[in-house]
């Protein structure tokens, strides 16, 4: 049988965009919308979320909402680029997926020093 | 050299997906890829800042709520509905439940996962009321 490489960004974008597509709507109205509107004060301060973020299972929960979100995004935005006509895939593969890779790392090390 | 001439219709490489709505609805949910990507590395700033201490979590929160920032968090969150409402529609195709001789309806399904994301949603937001 032939093996194919392809398992593996296709399951973390499968994964990644499950995962996108249940959290992110809320999580970015908590984050982004509700703040100008003055909502959330509280637990949008530096205690609450430092607290709240130091706990280990929050800290795995967004890891993985970052990370698979991450690598979902970075395969569509690889297909993204054929669709609007650039031909390069090789390069824009490392692109994508590079920064999906150091964004990852990132997020580990944020998550760490915390 | 070839005297065979083959039709090739003209076709853009950049808006062939103009042409058709069903393109178009294509294309509208894989550019939610560059808002997902975009806010992907905003939560990494932020955990950054968060770790850093009060007064850079303080910057992180008044760049959420400048003018500009909203304006691209508004579009964000379209997009991000438009991700979830078609992954949504999706799942009955890449998910196939069997119950006996039977599939269940792919209309279930999908209600099932907007029955969940309700009760995550409501969830959430209960959590980050109460704090």
């Amino acid at each position: 049988m032939a093996r194919s490489a392809k398992a593996v960004p296709w399951f973390l974008f499968a994964a990644g965009g499950t995962i996108t597509a249940f959290v992110l709507p809320v999580m970015l109205f908590v984050t982004n919308i509700a703040p100008p509107l003055g909502l959330f004060g509280e637990a949008l301060s530096w205690e609450t979320m430092y607290g709240f973020v130091s706990n280990w299972l929050v800290k795995l929960v967004l890891f993985g909402i970052i990370g698979f979100g991450l690598w979902h995004a970075a395969h569509r935005l690889r297909v993204c680029a054929h669709d609007f006509g650039i031909r390069a895939d090789t390069a824009v593969a490392y692109v994508v997926y590079g920064l999906a890779g150091i964004g990852t790392l990132a997020t580990i090390w944020a998550l760490l020093s915390i | 050299m070839s005297a065979r001439k083959p039709y090739v219709r003209k076709m853009s490489k950049t808006s062939w997906f103009l042409t058709h709505a069903r393109f178009k609805s294509y294309m509208l949910h894989e550019v939610s890829s560059v808002f997902v990507a975009l806010y992907m590395w905003l939560l990494i700033d932020g955990l950054f800042r968060l770790a850093k201490g009060p007064e850079a979590w303080e910057a992180w929160l008044s760049f959420i709520k400048h003018p500009l920032v909203v304006i691209l968090s508004l579009i964000a969150f379209a997009f991000f509905i438009i991700h979830t409402t078609s992954w949504f529609k999706a799942v009955p195709q890449a998910m196939r439940i069997q119950t006996g001789e039977h599939f269940v309806d792919g209309k279930l399904i999908v209600g099932g996962h907007y029955v969940a994301l309700g009760i995550f949603s409501l969830f959430v937001l209960i959590l980050a009321g109460v704090a």
